[in-house]
């Protein structure tokens, strides 16, 4: 050690007991050392009087158990107003050192001036907010919904409603919905409703080429909306339809299925995972760590969380398709809506017409049934030729076979459901 | 008919995820994933280079490229210039002396050295000599990496603001040291496209089983740009991209049964009514079954001759090695892939250098000379660029304790040594000097913009015109900053 800045250490003693005192003055190398009473009262209810020895093992008792106790409770860390507000000052051109004008606490006067009733702090500032003549507040919030609902925001730049965003495609609907939703306590599962039982929303979302070139993103909303699932809904939408999803509401975080040895080769921690339940949760409970997100979120496009995305992209790229043809999640719930198939209906026909039900939430085509069928009935013959196969593969993920099911036919409908996972319309809305 | 879906899959590209380019009608961060692998034929102005994938942004380079490809060696951590490269006698004679006032220049330093008492200097208890043509110093450390000195570059006068890894490390790889922003070669990927069918245009090898500072998936993120431009990361073993392999049980043959008739079932929705999202789905799932086996064939090293293997080491037959990582990137080099990124964590040495230099060296010094070797037998190195070197240098005096046999530095990032090598990098050079100390630099500074400024233009992008629009301005790798070293361009 090389020791530290303007100090020394010498002679290290150590004491098994507090120490009185005269004594510290003692030891510090003071000569003229003398007990008060206190001091010697001190020392004797500490050290001498038998009749505490028992009072003295239950205070040590006390502050272990508080020690203890203290220790494990997580703390939070709280924002507080400063009773007197830090002076800030405007930086010339950003440089900490050099400051300009003094500034206070302030918004935008055009949206609606900070009024007198506002006091000028967060409070304040919240209040503004969502003050009834406040445009801005309710028009995010409601573009935000149109845009998950529909795919494309009335103002299509959710990230901006700046100078530099867009203009809203419907202004009188956009205030209208803006105004209604505020005037109606800001509900949002009543907007909801409002937004998905139009008629605009119910529209199909089919369109002939023409239309498609003449409005590549449906601004004009001439017909329904047609857009990729987001990561999260994506893999929702699988647990939901094969029967795994878990409904808790709320609770810690779980760890899903990820592949393993990744959080050890970046950072040296193991990822433990929550299995079954904590594997078939909801996506919003799935743990985030931010320097090394879950690879198949990530991989449909899920913000990254370093920096705030109010739009995420839509690609298609080889990588998910990997995802969703081998990552164990999905062939978990492949093999789950399966069971419930074989286990539900006697038939072929009825067993896969009910995995693309399930799935896509619409009936198949007669052709489409064809191709299911035919897909069951070859890997059907595949399987029962690999005994071996067939258990290695019906091991994946936690879920047990049903015992009634028979295993080569468990194999061959899990194909067919993944087949259907693998659906462009599985991971659209339309 | 199929006219008309080419020009209207161009025209639906463009705006699929809203987002305008400027020039080509056929770019647009969609069209990255989807141009790039339909069968179709290549629009109709044809890129002035065929160095441009399909989906480039770019419609053409802003200079005549002098390289193709880009394999950047990162060492993690801090490697010790000192020690390595900036052969300092001084510090030797003034070992276990004050670190003078009119060197440090009151500078701050860290919290983990401080609060020391003192600050005394360190001098290197490895050798130095001199190589090649112009006879350069090089510590015994590196051997191997030395008998190269005539095809490296070597910049010693490197600087950087950042003091911590997390930031400086961040800012090697983005060009901030705030979280956010495009890595390199997502820059590279968004910018010059893909040229590889089969592989993916930005890969990422760690070194497996190293300690040291963590990484994180942002440093070979695509930050803004669609991330369909972010790295993918191989691994060593039996998944070198994830969820790559078929699921156990599942058999090449039961996979491709079910892949035609998946098929099968998206030509019945084509039918019904043409939809470009789903001719690019189609096309991503083909992509998929070609990356099965195109990966395992590049990550298969079993037909490489034994005198090629013997120039990296005999660390190369360890799968996730740095040895294996840096064969396994010349692999991927020979096949177009245009950005590699190789991480090799563990020179963080704040203290027990010696013993802990002479590791990471004995793990990379044979590797990397074997690269530059390798890819000069195979007439590649003019046109692939290899780049060495960590987030930041190393202090000159010691962090803890000084002994004749050991000592720590702690973070320096005032000044420090990176070296560079082919494409377009001048031969022979060395670039930029450091004071006595390997404190200051006396001359020729290269800050980190700086740097990123000469890469591109290495590979013919004007560094102020490859941009992005993002929250209302335009956004580039070196933000508003960084210069052209042409120096050090050949």
């Amino acid at each position: 050690d090389r020791g530290f800045t303007n100090g020394q250490m010498d002679d290290l003693k150590f004491y098994g007991r507090d120490l009185s005192r005269p004594e510290i003055q003692f030891l510090a190398g003071r000569k003229d050392v003398a007990a008060t009473e206190d001091d010697l009262k001190h020392i004797y209810m500490m050290r001498m009087a038998d009749q505490l020895a028992e009072e003295r093992t239950r205070l040590r008792q006390a502050q272990l158990n508080y020690s203890d106790f203290a220790e494990k409770v997580e703390s939070i860390m709280v924002m507080k107003e400063l009773k007197e507000p830090r002076q800030t000052f405007i930086r010339d051109r950003g440089a900490y050192d050099s400051p300009g004008e003094e500034v206070g606490p302030g918004v935008i006067k055009k949206l609606l001036p900070f009024e007198k009733q506002f006091p000028r702090n967060r409070l304040g500032l919240s209040q503004w907010l969502t003050d009834s003549r406040n445009p801005l507040t309710s028009r995010v919030a409601v573009n935000r919904i149109w845009q998950i609902i529909m795919g494309r925001g009335l103002v299509g730049t959710q990230e901006d409603f700046g100078s530099q965003g867009g203009r809203p495609s419907h202004p009188m609907l956009f205030d209208y919905l803006c105004e209604d939703f505020m005037q109606n306590g800001w509900n949002v599962k009543r907007l909801i409703k409002q937004i998905v039982c139009s008629s605009t929303y119910k529209q199909s979302s089919a369109c002939s080429l023409k239309m498609l070139e003449r409005d590549p993103e449906n601004e004009l909303l001439a017909r329904g909306p047609s857009r990729r699932l987001p990561a999260e809904m994506i893999r929702d939408s699988a647990l939901f339809s094969s029967g795994l999803m878990v409904s808790q509401i709320g609770g810690p975080p779980v760890k899903p299925y990820q592949p393993p040895g990744l959080w050890k080769e970046s950072n040296n921690i193991a990822y433990e995972r929550d299995i079954e339940q904590g594997s078939r949760r909801r996506s919003l409970y799935s743990y985030w760590k931010r320097t090394l997100p879950p690879p198949a979120m990530l991989t449909f496009d899920a913000a990254n969380r370093e920096v705030c995305t109010a739009r995420r992209e839509a690609t298609a790229t080889p990588l998910q398709a990997l995802v969703l043809l081998n990552d164990p999640q999905y062939i978990e719930a492949a093999r789950s809506a399966a069971q419930n198939a074989l286990l539900k209906f006697e038939s072929v026909d009825e067993q896969v017409a009910y995995l693309f039900r399930t799935f896509l939430g619409r009936n198949a085509k007669d052709q489409q049934l064809d191709i299911l069928r035919k897909t069951f009935v070859e890997q059907l013959a595949y399987f029962k030729n690999e005994e071996k196969e067939v258990e290695t593969f019906l091991a994946i993920g936690d879920l047990k076979a049903d015992t009634q099911v028979d295993t080569n036919e468990l194999a061959a409908m899990t194909v067919v459901a993944q087949l259907v996972l693998n659906l462009d319309q599985f991971v659209m809305k339309r | 008919m199929n006219e008309q879906l080419n020009h209207l899959l161009a025209r639906y590209s463009n705006l699929l995820t809203r987002r305008h380019f400027f020039s080509r009608s056929s770019t647009g961060i969609g069209a990255a994933a989807l141009a790039s692998m339909l069968p179709f034929p290549k629009p109709d102005e044809k890129s002035t280079d065929d160095l441009l994938g399909p989906a480039s942004a770019l419609s053409q380079l802003h200079h005549a490229p002098k390289a193709k490809r880009v394999i950047y060696l990162f060492m993690s951590g801090g490697p010790s210039q000192m020690d390595l490269w900036d052969y300092k006698p001084l510090l030797n004679e003034k070992n276990g002396q004050e670190l003078p006032d009119s060197v440090r220049q009151g500078q701050r330093l860290s919290t983990m050295s401080g609060f020391q008492s003192s600050l005394p200097l360190a001098g290197s208890i490895f050798k130095f000599d001199q190589h090649g043509k112009n006879r350069t110093w090089v510590s015994e450390l590196l051997p191997h990496t030395a008998k190269t000195v005539d095809d490296l570059c070597i910049v010693k006068s490197i600087h950087t603001e950042a003091i911590n890894h997390d930031p400086a490390i961040t800012f090697f790889q983005t060009g901030s040291q705030i979280a956010g922003r495009p890595s390199i070669g997502a820059w590279l990927a968004y910018g010059l496209g893909s040229i590889n069918e089969n592989l993916p245009s930005f890969c990422v090898l760690v070194t497996k089983g190293k300690g040291g500072q963590p990484l994180y998936s942002r440093l070979w993120g695509s930050g803004f740009l669609a991330s369909t431009h972010q790295g993918v990361q191989l691994r060593a073993g039996k998944d070198p991209v994830l969820y790559l392999s078929n699921p156990p049980g599942i058999s090449s043959k039961s996979r491709r049964a079910m892949l035609d008739n998946l098929e099968a079932m998206h030509e019945l929705q084509m039918a019904e009514a043409i939809d470009p999202v789903v001719s690019a789905r189609i096309a991503q799932y083909e992509m998929a079954f070609r990356m099965q086996s195109s990966i395992p064939e590049v990550a298969n090293v079993g037909d490489e001759p034994e005198h090629v293997l013997d120039l990296y080491g005999p660390d190369v037959k360890k799968p996730g090695s740095f040895a294996a990582n840096c064969l396994l990137a010349r692999r991927l080099a020979e096949r177009d892939v245009r950005f590699i990124q190789l991480f090799h964590r563990g020179w963080d040495h704040h203290n027990g250098l010696p013993g802990g230099i002479r590791n990471q060296c004995r793990e990379t010094d044979q590797a990397c000379a074997g690269l530059i070797q390798d890819l000069k037998q195979r007439a590649m190195l003019d046109d692939t660029l290899v780049i060495w070197g960590g987030e930041f240098g190393r202090t000159a005096y010691t962090q803890g304790k000084l002994t004749a046999t050991s000592y720590g530095r702690d973070h320096h990032p005032r000044c420090f040594t990176m070296w560079m090598a082919g494409g377009g990098a001048k031969a022979g050079t060395v670039y930029g000097e450091t004071d006595d100390y390997s404190y200051n630099i006396a001359k020729n500074p290269v800050h980190v913009h700086d740097f990123h400024a000469t890469v591109l233009r290495l590979l013919g992008i004007d560094h102020e015109q490859l941009t992005y629009k993002f929250q209302g301005r335009r956004y580039r790798l070196t933000d508003v900053h960084g210069h052209v070293v042409s120096p050090i361009i050949a």
